[in-house]
């Protein structure tokens, strides 16, 4: 089948401002639009840049706009999305080249959820491990499939009003540790997230919860880190 | 280097967020109404307490019937939406049914909304 891509270009060192081409290739339906653009790169235009490593879903290197909705390309089917499609770069982040946006600031919000283990208990009588029953796991388990695409944070229209917002992503990392009961930093993580830009800042319009390509329920780790911070407990 | 990161409004509006985004937007919208109204009501008051006619022409405009359907639209899915979202964020459990939620909130809208336009609507007429 003929499929047409119109994509979002822009060149830093040749453009003032971004501008769209349109390709004709030839796909099937049960292509992914990553395929796509490999056949676009590969065939028509070698000056295409965007990110991918995986393509499977996992690395979260390609998440980008597929027909006005953030999608990873890698997991968006042509029959999905029909032969016309028109890609374009994440909002919210500076476009370097094409597809390709700065992920630093993305990042950075990540980093300020001190998304680590902290506990410093000593270790149980037999010095092993500290154990977790699968009820308490299963409370972060969701949290913890985040493959930090960025697909969340750069749908949200408070993220997009300020990067100073730490963003979907961010609180959904803080979510992972905070539930965790090993962990002891929770109530650093709640005092970050009660700042100005924290989970104040989500105004629930679930543009996060829709994008998500691991369908994690962001919304509902926000709502819980925010009611959390109110009653001060983890259950 | 590189584009600059800022989101325009139209870009913005662009988005296809679906339902809930929709909801997210007209809320807005609702909530941009009653600013509105309550400016506009508060400055016809004040201009008609110093006697000057223009105070007359914002009162015929915030009292028209067209005026009220699309104010009475504002307020009423304001209200409606910001219950819902009241009644979720207070049980984040709730959350996972949030489209069977939106779906409710719209059918409660459409009876009331569809009861006070049309009160507004046939009141109109009789004054006619």
């Amino acid at each position: 089948m003929e499929i047409t891509i119109k994509i979002f270009r822009y060149d830093p060192e040749k453009d003032e401002r971004g501008h769209y081409e349109t390709y004709v290739v030839e796909g099937d339906e049960n292509d992914r639009v990553l395929d796509v653009l490999e056949l676009v790169k590969g065939k028509t235009d070698g000056s295409l840049a965007f990110r991918r490593s995986c393509a499977h879903g996992v690395c979260g290197s390609d998440a980008m706009r597929i027909n006005g909705r953030n999608h990873l390309a890698c997991k968006t089917l042509v029959r999905d999305v029909g032969a016309n499609i028109t890609v374009e770069p994440l909002l919210g982040l500076k476009v370097a080249k094409d597809l390709i946006v700065d992920m630093e600031p993305f990042f950075d919000n990540y980093k300020k959820m001190l998304p680590y283990m902290i506990n410093d208990s000593p270790l149980p009588a037999d010095g092993k491990e500290r154990l977790q029953s699968p009820e308490q796991r299963a409370r972060f388990d969701e949290s913890t499939k985040c493959i930090m695409c960025a697909a969340c944070t750069t749908a949200c229209p408070s993220y997009w009003a300020s990067d100073e917002y730490y963003g979907p992503a961010a609180i959904v990392a803080a979510h992972r540790f905070i539930f965790d009961s090993r962990d002891e930093g929770a109530s650093q993580r709640l005092h970050i997230l009660s700042e100005t830009d924290g989970t104040a800042r989500c105004h629930t319009a679930y543009n996060c919860t829709e994008a998500c390509p691991r369908d994690i329920k962001i919304t509902k780790a926000i709502g819980e880190v925010k009611m959390a911070m109110i009653t001060g407990k983890l259950d | 280097m590189g584009l600059k990161r800022n989101v325009g409004l139209m870009t913005a509006l662009r988005y296809k967020g679906q339902g809930p985004f929709l909801t997210y937007i007209l809320h807005r919208i609702g909530g941009l109404g009653m600013a509105i109204f309550v400016t506009t009501h508060i400055l016809a008051t004040f201009v008609e307490g110093k006697g000057w006619q223009i105070g007359d022409i914002i009162n015929d405009i915030y009292i028209s019937p067209f005026f009220q359907v699309f104010f009475l639209f504002g307020v009423l899915f304001h209200i409606i939406n910001g219950m819902r979202i009241t009644i979720l964020d207070l049980f984040p459990k709730l959350i996972l049914y949030h489209r069977q939620a939106i779906m409710i909130e719209w059918v409660i809208f459409i009876v009331v909304y569809s009861f006070a336009a049309i009160t507004t609507i046939t009141t109109a007429i009789a004054r006619l």
